[in-house]
């Protein structure tokens, strides 16, 4: 045993430090508490509201004044159909357009950096702006009428700067060490990009775009702007008229009858269950490709 | 692992141990010329001396190159410095079996005494011997089989006292006591050679326990 | 025991001693000019900007040698390198003047492809860089992508035999490049390079990250290489370079206009013996004994 030195003290007095830190602490806790209190409150109430009544009638019957019998088929399938559209436009262009930013072009040229900046604003601007946007381009000018097509394009333009800005993230992340082993080969521009860039980059690029889109079949303003009918009994076609989940269930809440708005609380189960589908696929595809790195 | 210096390090050896051959011919040409009193092929010791030089150059150029880029350390580090000094042991006996030739020229026509060359002849075999045990116990690592030299080399020390003796007996006119002073030097030289020999002993012995020691003190 | 064989034997045995080890020896070790020059570099300067990195450096590379870059940091000698395979067209603010010459042919003439130039000097970097594929895949990337697919088992196997790696790697061809351990993974990327059948390999410290046993163990493959290819290295390790080099090239900072201008110059270039043992210019001994910070 060796003797105690009594000028080495390991015990500490009190630190300045330690208050501050439980502090913040707490207050990071209360601030989860919060945003979590809130969500859980709301999807409490929805969840009490709608659970009862999401059965097969909702799913399969078109609506109708008869609220036992009112459905939500159409604007379920519309949705469907809308997010299909939806990545598949996105994906092509937003991802092009990542891939000349962030591999092709040359920073230092006015164009590219206006083009640039003008990505960052444009996915700050309202979804309303974007629904008159629409309806002053597409259904009107371009004479595409008030059809799935046309709320698809919209949701696209909507979505598609945070698709770019999300794709440009995953392809910043593929190391420049990956592109300079491949050109040291021999490898051309493209085929860097194609073959060792993209690959790599395709689980961020698929999570942002699917996060993305879960965002979009949620909007509804842009949707009633072009002017999705508020009822629709037949199954929609794409360049034929339309209503959307979410212009559906405010419809239905609008009516005096109570038991339509439990019908609303329904469909919002529905709409948040769709939701929780896609953001479940998001996080498995990310998981799925991550251990590769 | 470290191939380039393994092959470096067993080069620089085979180096020495054919140097060390070079020296036994040596040694057997400077004592055929002494016994024949063959002046001729006392030139031809003097001679080949050369070879012996150059061999021990290129050894030392060797050992330079693999110390400033190979770095040894540990055993391998033993090895090269244990390399050096042996290099230079054989190079002084190839130095001694040219001073050899040199006295047998110049002794050359006064007739020799028989049993000092008798003397001579044996202790030039201890002395080839010494040198093949030597370089022996230095390849093998053989420890037990270097400090044996040590009993050789008495037996090459005795003669050598023998020989003072028989040297001062002989006695005789101006001729021959000159030649014997001669033989004198002769005799101190294949002394040398064990003692030479001695050392390379020694150098297994640092090689193998890493410390340097004389095997006798200087009082023997 | 003394054997008293007759004079003349004695004479031709003392004239006769074998001359063929001795210059086995010396062929060892040939002397520069008479081998056939892979590289002829002359006046070469590389600045990015205005900022010089390197200045008026010539050098002449020789086949089948190890040719090893040392210097302080800062000197170039990285920058050096990638101007053999033409690397440092990748950064747009490089500009290279003067002539690299490779087999009498201009490296930077103006119809000269870049992808056939990295397709005959391969290079490998200082972090290993393996792709998120495949052992097999990434040994592979390169004969793919210049179109050398014929046999492509057969190539990969031979690569991977060269780079010391397939008994390592021949029972988990399909796992990813990433299980492997550091010093695996980079001859990895050295049987990438080789798969494409290069003439000449380029190396940037590629021992750096690696621990000593696996460096040890490029070393010992460099060593074997380079019987059919012409190696050039990178080190800041000059006792690595001491170790496998067979010339050695000191790179130094040449500090001008009253310290504004630090650019990389070419001090000495000679054989490694010679460089180690008793160099020509000062600044190289002071360099190599370790007095110069």
């Amino acid at each position: 045993m060796s003797a105690t030195n009594p000028s080495v003290d390991l015990h500490g007095g009190p630190t300045r430090g330690a208050w501050r830190g439980r502090i913040f602490y707490a207050a990071l806790l209360l601030s989860l508490t919060v945003g979590f209190a809130t969500l859980g409150t709301l999807v409490v109430q929805v969840l009490k509201k709608g659970i009862g009544v999401v059965d097969p009638v909702l799913l399969t019957n078109p609506p109708s004044a008869d609220p036992a019998i009112a459905g939500a088929r159409p604007a379920i399938l519309a949705t469907l159909y809308l997010g299909i559209l939806l990545i598949a436009f996105t994906g092509p262009i937003g991802v092009g357009t990542a891939i000349y930013l962030e591999e092709y072009a040359n920073r230092n040229r006015w164009y590219n950096r206006l083009l640039e900046i003008n990505i960052q604003n444009l996915a700050a601007v309202p979804s309303i702006v974007y629904g008159i946007l629409g309806l002053a381009f597409l259904v009107r000018g371009l004479g595409l009428g008030r059809v799935l097509l046309a709320g698809a394009l919209i949701l696209t333009l909507l979505v598609l700067p945070t698709v770019i800005i999300a794709a440009r993230e995953a392809i910043r992340a593929v190391p420049g060490s990956i592109r300079e082993g491949a050109y040291a080969l021999g490898a051309t521009k493209w085929q860097v990009t194609w073959r060792q860039v993209l690959p790599a980059a395709i689980p961020g690029i698929a999570t942002g775009s699917i996060l993305a889109v879960s965002r979009a079949i949620g909007e509804t303003a842009p949707l009633l702007m072009i002017g999705a009918l508020t009822y629709i009994s037949f199954n929609p076609t794409i360049a034929g008229p339309f209503t959307a989940l979410p212009v559906q269930i405010y419809n239905w809440t609008k009516l005096p009858n109570a038991e339509f708005k439990d019908l609303a609380a329904a469909a919002i189960v529905v709409l948040l269950a769709m939701i929780l589908l896609l953001n479940a696929t998001a996080i498995w595809l990310r998981n799925r490709y991550q251990k590769k790195w | 692992m470290r191939v380039t210096l393994q092959k470096e390090l067993d080069q620089l050896e085979s180096a020495l141990q054919e140097e060390g051959e070079l020296v036994l011919r040596a040694v057997r040409g400077c004592l055929g010329a002494l016994e024949r009193q063959d002046e001729e092929l006392a030139d031809e010791v003097i001679a080949f001396d050369d070879e012996v030089d150059e061999a021990y150059l290129r050894i030392e150029e060797g050992i330079q190159s693999l110390l400033a880029r190979q770095t040894p350390v540990a055993v391998d580090l033993r090895t090269v410095l244990a390399v050096l000094h042996v290099n230079l042991h054989l190079e002084r006996m190839a130095d001694y079996c040219v001073t050899v030739a040199k006295l047998t020229k110049l002794v050359a026509g006064v007739p020799p005494d028989k049993t000092l060359m008798g003397a001579f002849e044996e202790m030039g075999a201890r002395a080839e011997e010494m040198i093949r045990v030597a370089l022996g116990s230095f390849a093998g690592r053989d420890l037990g089989r270097a400090e044996s030299l040590v009993e050789l080399d008495e037996l090459i020390d005795l003669a050598n006292r023998r020989a003072v003796q028989q040297v001062i007996a002989i006695g005789g006119d101006d001729e021959r006591r000159e030649w014997g002073l001669r033989m004198l030097l002769v005799s101190r030289c294949l002394e040398r050679i064990g003692d030479h020999a001695v050392d390379i002993g020694e150098q297994t012995a640092f090689l193998v326990t890493g410390e340097f020691r004389e095997f006798t003190d200087a009082s023997h | 025991m003394v054997t008293m064989s007759d004079a003349e034997t004695e004479l031709v045995r003392m004239r006769g001693v074998d001359q063929s080890d001795l210059a086995e020896r010396e062929r060892h070790m040939p002397p520069p000019e008479s081998r056939e020059v892979v590289f002829d570099v002359s006046g070469l300067s590389v600045r990015y900007g205005s900022a010089r990195a390197l200045k008026d450096v010539s050098i002449r590379v020789y086949k089948n040698f190890v040719t090893a870059f040392i210097g302080p940091s800062g000197c170039g000698k990285s920058t050096f390198i990638r101007c053999f395979n033409r690397m440092n067209d990748l950064i747009p603010t490089a500009v290279v003047e003067g002539a690299v010459h490779y087999h009498g042919q201009d490296l930077y003439g103006p119809q000269v492809d870049p992808v056939e130039v990295r397709k005959r000097i391969g290079m490998v970097f200082q972090k290993p860089n393996p792709f998120p594929k495949s052992i097999y895949d990434n040994v592979a990337f390169g004969p793919r992508v210049l179109g050398m697919t014929d046999d492509l088992d057969e190539r990969v196997e031979r690569a991977l035999a060269q780079a010391a790696l397939w008994d390592e790697a021949k029972d988990r061809l399909k796992a990813s490049a990433l299980s492997l351990s550091g010093g695996q993974q980079q001859r990895l990327c050295i049987a990438r390079c080789l798969a494409v059948e290069p003439d000449v390999l380029l190396m940037d410290e590629p021992a750096s990250a690696l621990d000593p046993i696996a460096t040890t163990r490029i070393e010992d493959l460099m060593h074997d290489l380079k019987r059919d290819y012409t190696i050039v290295i990178v080190t800041h390790n000059m006792q690595q370079a001491a170790r496998i080099a067979d010339m050695t090239a000191f790179f130094s900072v040449d500090v001008s206009d009253e310290g504004k201008q630090r650019s990389g110059i070419l001090v000495e270039y000679d054989t490694t013996p010679k460089i180690f043992t008793q160099p020509s210019d000062k600044r190289t001994e002071d360099y190599v004994t370790g007095r110069f910070g």
